[in-house]
Formats: C-alpha cells, structure tokens, sequence
C-alpha cells in the first residue's frame, strides 16, 4: 500500500443496524489498489465483499474510516458532490440489469458522457463499442443483445469517462462459462494495455485467477492476500479453508 | 494513465468540486434529449399518460373553441341599421341572472329619435319596441321568434316586404312569409292582452310580427338607417352629440351590445356548464398522469437507481422525469388539440340543440385557443409528473443492486401531512360549511375534489387494513390467501390502482347523487309553494296571456323587472291572496300603484325599512317613488308590486302558470292546459332533467373514459413487471387457471376497495348538499343514492380491471414459441 493508490481504505466499518441486532459487515478494513492492477475480492456469502466494493465505490457511506478515491477523501464531500465523483472517476459492471433497456448500446455507453452535460461524439462511442467488439451492434436495444454482449457494452460504458477505476460486482455471475471468460479477458486487457485499475468482486476461483492479486474476506475482515497472479486451484483451496472456517 | 491525463478534468478533485458548488456540471446538457431517449424507448408504459393528456387536451381545446367563438352578435334585425343608439346602462347579471337595461320613457325615445332623425345623412332614426307575439294556427301557438313589433322597425333589417302592404290599421299584421299565410287571410294573434284576430296585410323574409300600433313598454334601442354613401362616423359623432349622456352610439361590431337578454343568458350558462367540463378535465388529466408517473417511479426504482450509479445527480433526475413528460406533453397536446379542432364544430352545434347556445351560435376555428390548450396540456403533464421527479430524484445509486419488490415505504412524510389535510378540509366543506352557505353545490364540489386527493394520498396507509376487511371471506383457499398477501405487499400498485376506481365511483356518485337530491328538492318546493291541487299552465308560449288569467280563478304572479337607481330587480305583481312570509308590514296595504313589499335580501342591500318611499323605475321607463308597506322572508322575487301596477307600466308582461283549487275547462285560443300540480311538476323535471342528465352523463362519461386508461395503464404495466412472480406460482404446483383466477380476484379487490373509497367521498359531500338544501328550503331533504349508476360505473371499471391484468397475464404464461 503506498501514497500513489488509486483508491484506499483506511480503517473502514460498516455496521447495519442498532443494538443487538447489529451486524458489523466489514470491520476496520485498510487496503489500497494500485494504479493498473487488478485486484478480486472473494470471500463466503456474508463476509462483507459486496460492503467492501460499496464503500470503496461511494455507492455507501461507511460508519467509521476513510476512503480516498484519486486523492478525494468522499467522507468530505456533499451527495451530489458523490455522484459528480462516480459520474467522472469511477466506472460500474454489475452482475445483471446492467443497462437501461430503453437506450440502444450506443446510447448507453454514451449515457455518462450526456449527463456530464457532454456531446458525445459518434466516433468515441463507436472506437469504445469496438474496443469490447460490438462495433457492429451499436444500434440495438439490451434486449436484443446476448448476456455477454450486454457485459461488453457495460464495460465499454464504464470505459467511456476514462474513470480512475472501475468497480466490477460478479460481473459474470449471469453468464455462461464460454462467455465469461471472454468478459474476464476483455476485464484483464484494459488493464494490461489500458493501465487501467480494476477492482473485483466474485465468489469464482476461475474468475479470480484472472486477477493480479486476490484479496480474502471473512466477517468483515481482510483474512488473507494473494499476489502475483495465482491459479485458481490454488484460489479455489484458499477459499474452501476460509468457507469450513466460517461453518 | 497517459490516456487518463488527457482527460477534459485534468484536475480532478478541484475541477468537479467547482463544478458541483457552481451547479453547472448538475444541470446536464444532455438531459433534455435523454428524456427523449428515454421516452422513445419506452412508448409502451407512456401510452396511459399520453391518453389521458390527449384527451384533455381535446376537450380543453374544444371547449376553448367554443368559449372563443361565444361572442356577442349584433341581432339580425339591426343588420341595415348603420348605428344604434342605445340606453347608457348595462342591465347586467346579478347572481347569475341577466337583466334587460334601464328604457327611456317613450315620449323622450321619441323626441331623441325626431333630434336623430334630422342628422344629415340618416335616412330614418326608428325607436325600437319590442313585445309579445305569436300567432296561434290551427289550435297550436306558432313555435319560434315570438316578438312583436311596430312596422318602422322591419326597416332596420331591412325585412323588406315579399307580398302585400304595410299594416295600416290596429286590425291589420304583417307576418313572417314562413308562416305561410297570404295577404287577406286572417289570423290569430296572442299579445299580453289575450288572443285576438288580425287581418294579414302583407308577409315579410324574416321572422316576427309587424303591427300599426301597439300598447309597448319604453324603447331601449333607437336605429339609424343611413343614406347610400353617408358617411357613418360623421353620423356617429353628430348623435353622440344629439344623445350626450342620455345613450351610447354604437355602430359596426359594437352594435352586438343589443343582443336579447335571452342569448346572454343562455351563454352564460353554456359557460358555467363548459368551465365546470374544463376544470373537471384538466383535474383528472393532473391526477391519472401524476399516478401513472408515481408508478413508472416505482416501478423503475432499479433503473433509476443505475443513472444515479453512472452519474445522474438528484437534479438530473428530476429534469430528466419533467423532460419525459415534456416529451408525452408534447405530442398527446398537439394529437389532443388537432382532435378537438375536428370535434368542435359539431359540439357547437350539439350545445345549440341542448339549449346552451344561442341559435345564431356557430365555433369559429381561431389559432389563440388551440395554442392555449396545448400550453395548457404542457402545464398539465409537468403538474402531473411533480410528485413523481421528486420521488425519483430519492432514489438511491444501491437500489440499482437490489431486487426490491417490497414497497418499503409507500408513506412519506408528505404524503402523510398532505392526505391528511385534504381529506380534513373535504370532510369540513362537505359537511359543515357546505350545508351553511348559500353555494351548496360549489362548496360540495371542491369539498369531494379534496376528499378525492386526500383519500388518494393516504390509500397506501389506508388500504391494508381494508384489504384485510375486504378479502376476509377468501382468506382461507391458497388462491385467496396469495390475494391477500400480494395486495399487501405490493401495496403502491394497489393504491395506483384503486385510486382511479375512486376517482370515478367518487364524482359518478356525486354528481348523480346530486342532481337527483336537487330534483328531490326542487319538487319538494314547488308542492310546498303552489299549495293548490290544480294549474293553468301556459303550452308551447312563455306565459300566458290576461284574457287566459281572468277567465280562471286562482293565483298567479306577472313577472317584470324594475330598476332601483342603475339596479334591476326583478317583480312580481299579485293580486289576492299571497303566502309569502311577512317579516315586517302588512301585505294588506300593497293596494295601489304607489306601494310595494319588498323581499328581506333586497330591503338590507337597499338600505329600505318600512315607509321608506324609495325612486323605482319601470319597464316603460316612469320614475315613481313606491312606499315599502311589508318585507317578506321568501317571496317569489326581489320586489312584490300590485298586479295593476305592473300591468299599467309594463303592457307587454306575460303570467307564470295560474295555480287553481279546481279544476276549470281551458279558455279557447289561450294555448294552455290544466293540469294537477303534481303531474305539472313531473313534466319541468322531465324538460329540466333532460338538460341535466345531458350534462351529467357527459361528466360520468368522460371520468370513466379517463378511469379506464388509468386502470388499465397501471394494471398492464403491473402484470408485465410480475412475470417472474407468475412463473414461480406456475412452477409451485398452480394451474394456468388457479394462476389467473389470482390475478382476478387481487384486481376484483383492488376494484372494490377503490370504490368503497370513492363511495365514502360522495356520501360526504351528500350529505353537505342535502344538509344544505333542507336548511334553504326549509323541509327535510332526503339523500338520494342512484345505485343503478353506482352498479355500472362500479361494474365498468371492474371489467376493465380483470381485462387489463387477466390478458397480459395470460400472455406471460403462455409457453414461449419454438
């Protein structure tokens, strides 16, 4: 963790509800993301990784620590503050209802762009649809376009501001295995070629081994770290420990 | 991270906080045109609003139409006078009455039209009086112009003559050639006085009767035909200095200020009917599209929830919601008001059959109105989407990850404050300060359109527990049991839906209720008023004649208006004996024609008491000072006067229907008939009733109409959003039937919780009206409930609403094609 990351956590609670029934989803939790690396949360059901990627995203407000996105600290800044901040350095891919199903792909990927009070021009939209290769497809409306497709155009709408950072939540948890993996490999090439930082939240070894490093958690907690682009054998035996650990 | 530095936003934080403090970065260019993104790709669940705003936006600009088109008209029989000169006063409206204006005394009318007469250029100068005719052929009164008038007047037209002479004798008429009549024949006339028979000395091409001589009242109108090639401003100004104060000069489209009294007050009402149309619209149009916005709200919440992700701040969100609606308003107000422009002519023209225009009444296709209306259906969608963008602009960025189904909380704080008070300030106007004031039916109106938002707005606090109530005898079977819960659950969609369903029961029920507590009321009074078994009432003329009234004994009044300064009155002569209750005096002592018995209301605005010997004026222009010898708390008008006196300065009054103790036979020619007072009393509701019910089967009409849109907008758009619901039941052991059979009875519920609502409202108000009514005439009021219009605007709506949910439904269940 070092002064240059893109986005990082300092001593982040999250705790739903009061008194007994308080539940802490995550738990004084500090890590950083480096700029251009790809990192994937994992963790069992209940461990706080979908918390963990709300917070880090500002989508949530945490109940105690810091998140500094880019320099920004968001506990300084106003809601509308936040949204101009997610609108211009942070781009989203979530597992499903991805796109708003009146827009076609082209306009959905310009969608950031046009509420940032920006003309779009055609050719940015159609070199950012060629880039996850739908260049082709630009006109058609969600429904018309395959799961897969509807991933791509998500990704090349999370593209389109050039944001710090894009936050991926399972984003192949709707997709069939073929399909996945051609979303991972598009997910690992922007940031091989782009340097862009891409943080991960999946509960698939294979999804994570695409990943630089692979972050673990339980209970709220940061309980383990892989670096250096591990296997998902390897991942897939780190996550079953954790798992019996939990029961 | 090359490729990020070349980013407009070199500076990131510094850059977009400025923004943000500034607000211009919120206000998003790109807002407006991805409302219309949006809405385009959308059509489907946009079709209810766009209905709804079309519709209004037709009747509104149909009615504009004709509101525009609704002027005064200079009367075909001053068409060939150049100028008029008129009486300086205005008679007016007073409590949504007209009145004629103030005449000038014959004598001076006359000695003004000589002084007119004598301008260079003016041909003839011709008083203008006016009186009763109506010739009787063949046992039956002639139906159409049933005015009287002296020869000299036919050349204001000009009505030239198509056959014979000019009358030259008091025996001697010309008449309309449309009567078929020659020269030579004879025929009879009814006048003020009684029939008598003329002789037919010529037949003119246009309408009324043209005597010698006759026994009028004072002139109000003095036409001035002009020479070939005088010039009229010349002789506008030379009579408005002959006249000085004494009249106006009127000449080209201003001259339309002679219209009868008549047409005036036909217009007027024609107007009070439109407007109440108008308002009516204009507030449903408002609340189907605000409910059918609120429910694409909530409907969307997950979509929603993802612009607020990508970067929609609270304020795009709104703009974005209104730039829908300005995208729908747009094009339902333009289809709306093109559908009204085609509409109008032929609405015009019903309007003059039913009574509530003028003959002469034609719509004109003018641009102003129609450009009005479609402001107006702008207006109107941007009202209805308010309550709406707020909602949406809450929505928060997480509610685009979650798969929320439960309304979590369908009760806001506003809702709460608002529903409260207006239903509060309904139950008050309806039931306590409705059935005090003297605008019962207004106060019951506003006080139903309150209950109606108010109920509205808390239907979602409201209908649990009433679903509970409602669906306790089905609660045990599965099917009743899954009722219940979705109902419960997705308690916003039941409150979208029942609120149209109350809408519609609650005015159908109101304004049916009403008119029949009315009609009630009214008969009640008349029974109370006559107090005789029989009536001589006039058949096919507007009163009856003298010759008719001495040949009966009873009682009877002779209408007339007088004037007290500028202030028209309106009169009553009796004669006899006279129920009106004495406050003050002695009714005895109004004998002569130097007396009168005032009404309450008139001796307090007047500032009259007992001998007070006040200036009136009457219909053949006298001043007298009458003495107030009685004040009297109900009298059948502002003033009572001696039945004489009446007669001497009004020659050309015609009687209200005589009331008898027995029945006597018909005096011959006097075109009237005796009839028991009950039986009278059936055929005015009858004749009144048919306007009424005209008028009120068009409201109930037109709030169905909008109810059917809005229920099936919002039933469709539900059903197509429960499709995973659907399945699931279907995959859990249920029939397609059992499946459909649900969807039924939750919609059957829905139905029948709006219209226990909607019947909660109108009862409210009802009882205001008939609280009102009994206080004004003194007698107890029954309420009176139509259920037979109860039973078919309920069972309408109930079709629809089972149509609306089964269909969609059925179709989502059917196995996908190969």
């Amino acid at each position: 963790m070092t002064s240059t990351d893109t986005v990082r956590l300092w001593s982040v609670s999250k705790v739903y509800g009061s008194g007994d029934q308080a539940v802490a989803a995550l738990d004084s939790v500090t890590t950083g993301f480096a700029p251009g690396t790809f990192t994937a949360v994992m963790g069992p059901s209940g461990s706080g990784k979908s918390t963990l990627l709300h917070c880090a995203a500002g989508l949530d407000r945490p109940c105690d620590g810091r998140v500094v996105i880019d320099g920004t600290d968001l506990g300084t800044l106003t809601e509308n503050e936040l949204t101009l901040l997610r609108r211009e350095r942070v781009g989203f891919v979530f597992q499903s209802f991805n796109l708003v199903s009146a827009l076609t792909a082209e306009q959905n990927v310009a969608l950031p762009l046009r509420l940032a009070g920006r003309r779009p021009g055609v050719a940015e939209v159609r070199s950012a649809l060629a880039e996850v290769g739908l260049a082709e497809r630009a006109g058609h409306r969600p429904s018309e376009l395959s799961g897969g497709q509807q991933q791509r155009v998500a990704i090349a709408r999370a593209l389109i501001t050039k944001p710090a950072v894009i936050f991926a939540d399972e984003p192949t948890g709707a997709l069939d295995t073929t399909t996945s993996r051609a979303v991972l490999k598009l997910l690992r090439g922007i940031v091989d070629q782009q340097g862009q930082t891409v943080i991960m939240v999946t509960h698939d070894p294979v999804a994570a081994a695409y990943a630089h490093r692979v972050l673990f958690l339980a209970d709220g907690r940061v309980v383990d770290e892989l670096t250096g682009g591990p296997g998902a054998e390897t991942i897939a035996a780190r996550m079953a420990s954790l798992e019996v650990a939990a029961c | 991270m090359l490729k990020r530095a070349k980013k407009p936003v070199s500076a990131p934080r510094e850059a977009w906080q400025v923004q943000g403090a500034t607000g211009r970065a919120g206000r998003g260019g790109g807002s407006p045109a991805l409302a219309w993104d949006l809405a385009r790709g959308r059509w489907g669940s946009l079709i209810g609003s766009f209905l709804a705003l079309a519709l209004a936006a037709g009747i509104l600009s149909m009615t504009g139409l004709v509101f525009a088109s609704a002027r005064p008209q200079v009367p075909g029989r001053y068409a060939g006078a150049a100028v008029l000169v008129k009486t300086p006063s205005i008679g007016g409206e007073v409590n949504g009455l007209f009145y004629p204006d103030k005449p000038w005394p014959l004598e001076r009318a006359r000695s003004l039209a000589e002084r007119l007469g004598r301008i260079p250029g003016v041909a003839a100068a011709v008083p203008d009086r006016v009186f009763y005719a109506q010739a009787v052929i063949g046992g039956k009164p002639v139906e159409g112009d049933t005015q009287g008038y002296l020869w000299p007047s036919a050349a204001l037209a000009p009505y030239r003559l198509a056959a014979g002479r000019p009358p030259a004798g008091p025996g001697e008429v010309v008449v309309s050639r449309a009567l078929g009549l020659a020269p030579g024949q004879r025929v009879t006339v009814l006048t003020a006085d009684g029939p008598a028979s003329y002789s037919v000395s010529g037949t003119v091409a246009g309408p009324g009767y043209f005597f010698a001589q006759a026994r009028t009242g004072g002139a109000r109108v003095i036409g001035l035909v002009a020479e070939a090639g005088a010039d009229i401003a010349a002789i506008e100004r030379a009579a408005q200095a002959v006249v000085g104060a004494e009249g106006r000069v009127l000449s080209g489209e201003s001259r339309s200020a002679t219209e009868p009294v008549a047409d005036v007050q036909m217009r007027w009402f024609g107007y009070q009917i439109l407007s109440g149309m108008a308002i009516l619209v204009a507030f449903t149009a408002v609340f189907i599209v605000a409910s059918t916005f609120a429910f694409g709200v909530a409907q969307r919440r997950r979509e929603l929830g993802l612009l607020r992700t990508v970067g929609a701040t609270p304020r795009q969100m709104r703009i974005l919601m209104h730039g829908e609606a300005l995208v729908v308003g747009v094009a339902a107000a333009a289809a709306g008001v093109a559908l009204g422009a085609a509409c109008a002519p032929g609405f015009g023209q019903a309007l003059v059959d039913l009574g509530f225009q003028p003959r002469s009444f034609a719509v004109e296709i003018q641009w102003w109105p129609m450009a009005a209306c479609f402001a107006a259906g702008l207006v109107v969608a941007q009202l209805g989407v308010w309550a709406a963008s707020r909602r949406a602009a809450k929505v928060a960025p997480l509610e685009a990850l979650r798969e929320a189904v439960v309304d979590e909380r369908p009760m806001t704080g506003g809702r709460w404050a608002f529903g409260a008070l207006f239903t509060i300030v309904g139950v008050v106007l309806g039931v306590f300060i409705a059935g005090e004031s003297d605008s019962v039916i207004q106060y019951s109106f506003y006080a139903a359109g309150s209950l109606i938002v108010g109920l509205s707005l808390l239907a979602p606090a409201v209908i649990p527990p009433l679903v509970r109530v409602v669906s306790w005898p089905v609660r045990s079977g599965a099917i009743g049991m899954l009722v219940r819960q979705g109902a419960l659950t997705a308690v916003r969609r039941t409150a979208s839906t029942a609120a149209p369903v109350l809408v519609t029961v609650g005015f159908a029920v109101l304004v049916t209720g009403m008119v029949e507590t009315n009609v009630g009321a009214n008969g009640l009074r008349r029974a109370a008023a006559a107090q005789a078994a029989w009536v001589l009432a006039p058949q096919g003329t507007p009163g009856l004649t003298d010759a008719a009234v001495s040949a009966v004994h009873g009682s009877s009044t002779l209408p007339t208006t007088v004037y007290a300064g500028s202030r028209p009155l309106s009169a009553a002569g009796v004669a006899g004996r006279n129920r009106a209750h004495v406050i003050a005096g002695d009714l005895q002592n109004l004998r002569d024609g130097r007396t009168m018995a005032v009404a309450e209301w008139t001796a307090r605005e007047q500032g009259w008491r007992i001998g007070t010997a006040a200036p009136v004026t009457f219909e053949d222009g006298q001043s007298m000072r009458l003495t107030v010898v009685a004040v009297l708390e109900k009298p059948p008008a502002d003033i009572l006067l001696s039945r004489q006196a009446v007669r001497d300065h009004d020659p050309t009054a015609l009687t209200d229907p005589v009331y008898l103790a027995a029945p006597t036979p018909v005096p011959l020619d006097t075109a009237a008939s005796i009839e028991k007072v009950t039986d009278r009393m059936a055929s005015i509701e009858e004749h009144e009733d048919k306007l009424v019910w005209v008028f009120v089967l068009i409201l109930v009409g037109l709030s169905v109409g909008y109810s059917a849109i809005a229920i099936a907008n919002t039933l469709m758009m539900a059903t197509a959003n429960r499709t995973t619901d659907l399945r699931v039941l279907r995959l859990s052991g249920a029939t397609t039937g059992q499946v459909l059979r649900t969807v039924a009875l939750e919609s059957a519920l829905v139905v029948a919780i709006g219209a226990l609502l909607g019947i909660v409202v109108a009862v409210t108000a009802l009882v205001g009206i008939s609280t009102g009514l009994t206080n004004m005439i003194g007698m107890t009021v029954g309420m009176i409930l139509p259920w037979p219009i109860i039973g078919a605007v309920v069972g309408i709506c109930l079709l629809l609403a089972i149509a609306a949910s089964v269909i969609p439904a059925r179709t989502v269940l059917r196995p996908p094609r190969p």
